[in-house]
């Protein structure tokens, strides 16, 4: 008869064993001291480093592994903004494609324009909390003590925003394709006919979320508190939707320039002119060319990440 | 190769202030005190050591890389406990201590791992799943040593270890950096300026003052040139004072207390038979402990001499 192979010592305790000394104590009991144990495993450097700050920030910004208040605005953001697209889609499945308007008409070409402000709500909630924290608990000052450099910080916490703002402009945009698809009389058909809007859907996502977090992570990086953070990012984007209409109106001589002041309009032209379909707002009447949203896209990313990384070359942790 | 090697190191903070003037020094492995007041550039070091802080000129290397050139590599093999508060409240320890881990370039589950250990050596039990906001002072340092020490390093600096802490916070704290330094085998250099601290958990000093490296010599090189006793008697102090300069021991008066300087092991026989025959009432026969300025003192008259 042969006896099974003994279960194999976890790696873990095999060295712990080695070290450990038996103290024999009272009637018959043993502890074990284990002493310190040094560590000979992988040093895996600064690239792991910067994966994992990215990653547990990419957390963060969900509120994951935090306190229940923690998750109440990003999934609650999340949750908002795919409100219209489970309504329309429900809409669909019971009334047929004609339930498309009924259901508020949204498509992929308005659905951002439209519902910008969850993201908004997001981007001035969640930037802060990646960022803000770590400047006034001075945890900056760990950080920049071990493997990992002050751009591999920076980097790292404005690519969590990305990813983070991305999950949650394309997850509604997913559920209007899923359900689109699914509503179909025939599902394979409408699945193949819808493959070709995937990459604009992904793309006027991109588009989006690399404005937003350029714009809300510069911001951020120079405040020194969260509630300072959240009111300036929500005043830019909110003063510049205001104020871009009035001026368009009354300045005749620059006319339709003064609507690259509002952020949403220039992520709505870069998108318009990238990816077609149904222009949305101003950029519907404008007579700007697509050149000009682009460029401006461009300015505000390259600015907006510049600004964001002096400033952390710089900061005193 | 020595541990810490500094060569005509100076570093001046915009404004034209000097915090590091000239300092040359070689730091053997071990327990090492920095000892200097506040502002005489203990943090200042520190930094520089770690890469942080750019000197403005000389050279300085920790375990053979340069801390200009080679900061990353210093950085992933040197724990650092920052002397200002610095943890996250919503985290707790064991969250923030394997993070940290991993930010040392630590594997995802020898972070956890190592966390769990460090955070029991540090003294942490049950509430290290807290949120670290909830914490004691006294805790939070521990949280603070633990970081460090996650990436099991080749060295330690720990700045102002016991700030903030209460004396029995104090005490344990003391005993957990000697035993980290003797038992665990990791060289840690700890500024303070509490020299009667110091003195407990380490073997080498590093004294310096307004930039200047003052004194870099073993402990007991220390304690011997400092050897005070302090004796306390109920009263006839000036009496005993007398008689002990009579016996050729240098004594001098302060209140009630008279010190004398003792170099060796006769002198304590010298001063029981003085407080005997004198019929004294003896209150108390201490060392005296050993102070900053004492060390000052000492510089100035060994440069006077």
């Amino acid at each position: 008869m042969t006896r099974p192979d003994p279960a194999p010592v976890p790696q873990a305790l095999a060295p712990e064993a080695a070290v450990a000394r038996a103290v024999t104590a009272g009637a018959g009991g043993v502890i074990y001291d284990i002493g310190y144990r040094g560590y000979d495993g992988p040093r895996l450097g600064r690239r792991s480093a910067v994966w994992a700050l990215f990653a547990f920030s990419f957390r963060a910004a969900f509120g994951l592994g935090r306190s229940g208040r923690a998750k109440v605005v990003p999934w609650g953001a999340l949750a908002i903004i795919s409100l219209p697209a489970v309504v329309q889609s429900a809409v669909i499945a019971t009334a047929g494609p004609l339930g498309a308007r009924a259901g508020g008409g949204f498509t992929y070409d308005n659905y951002l324009f439209r519902m910008n402000l969850l993201a908004l709500v997001f981007l001035a909630a969640q930037a802060p909390e990646l960022l803000v924290g770590d400047q006034r608990q001075r945890v900056l000052s760990l950080y920049f003590a071990h493997a990992l450099e002050r751009v591999d910080y920076a980097l790292a916490k404005l690519a969590a925003m990305v990813a983070s703002l991305f999950v949650v402009a394309i997850v509604p945009m997913l559920v209007l394709f899923l359900g689109q698809t699914f509503a179909a009389s025939d599902p394979f058909g409408s699945f193949r006919d819808q493959l070709g809007s995937l990459p604009g859907i992904v793309g006027s996502a991109a588009v989006y979320v690399l404005i937003y977090a350029a714009v809300g992570m510069s911001i951020t990086a120079f405040t020194p508190r969260r509630a300072y953070a959240t009111a300036a990012i929500v005043a830019v984007f909110l003063v510049g939707s205001a104020v871009s209409p009035l001026l368009r109106r009354a300045g005749a001589g620059i006319g339709d320039w003064t609507i690259l002041l509002n952020v949403n309009t220039v992520a709505e032209g870069v998108r318009h002119t990238l990816f077609g379909g149904e222009p949305n707002g101003a950029v519907a009447t404008a007579s700007l060319d697509g050149v000009a949203y682009v460029g401006m896209a461009l300015a505000v990313v390259a600015v907006g990440v510049m600004a964001y990384l002096w400033r952390y070359q710089r900061i005193q942790p | 190769m020595p541990l810490i090697e500094a060569r005509s190191l100076t570093h001046r903070y915009p404004g034209n202030i000097l915090a590091l003037d000239n300092l040359t020094l070689d730091v053997e492995p071990g327990v090492i005190g920095l000892v200097g007041a506040n502002g005489a550039g203990k943090s200042t070091f520190l930094k520089i050591l770690l890469g942080l802080l750019e000197p403005t000129s000389g050279e300085a290397s920790v375990l053979g890389f340069d801390v200009r050139r080679e900061g990353t590599q210093i950085r992933s093999l040197v724990g650092y406990l920052p002397e200002h508060d610095c943890l996250p409240p919503d985290l707790s320890a064991t969250e923030l201590v394997a993070h940290m881990g991993r930010m040392s370039g630590l594997p995802a589950s020898a972070a956890r791992e190592r966390a769990a250990d460090v955070l029991r050596h540090v003294g942490l039990y049950e509430e290290r799943y807290r949120p670290i906001g909830g914490y004691s002072t006294g805790m939070m340092q521990r949280v603070k040593l633990a970081q460090a020490l996650v990436h099991d390093p080749k060295l330690l600096l720990l700045d102002e270890p016991t700030n903030g802490l209460d004396p029995a916070g104090r005490d344990e704290m003391l005993a957990l950096i000697r035993r980290i330094g003797l038992e665990f085998g990791i060289a840690t250099l700890v500024a303070s300026h509490l020299l009667g601290e110091i003195e407990r958990v380490c073997t080498y000093l590093l004294a310096i003052d307004a930039g200047r490296l003052l004194r870099a010599a073993p402990l007991a090189s220390f304690t011997e040139r400092t050897g005070t006793l302090a004796i306390e008697v109920e009263e006839g102090a000036a009496g005993l004072a007398e008689r002990l300069i009579g016996r050729g021991l240098p004594a001098r008066i302060e209140g009630r207390t008279v010190l004398v300087d003792v170099s060796d092991e006769a002198a304590y026989i010298t001063i029981r038979d003085a407080i005997a025959d004198l019929g004294l009432a003896l209150v108390r026969l201490e060392p005296r402990r050993h102070r900053l300025e004492d060390l000052f003192r000492d510089e100035v008259t060994d440069d006077a001499a």
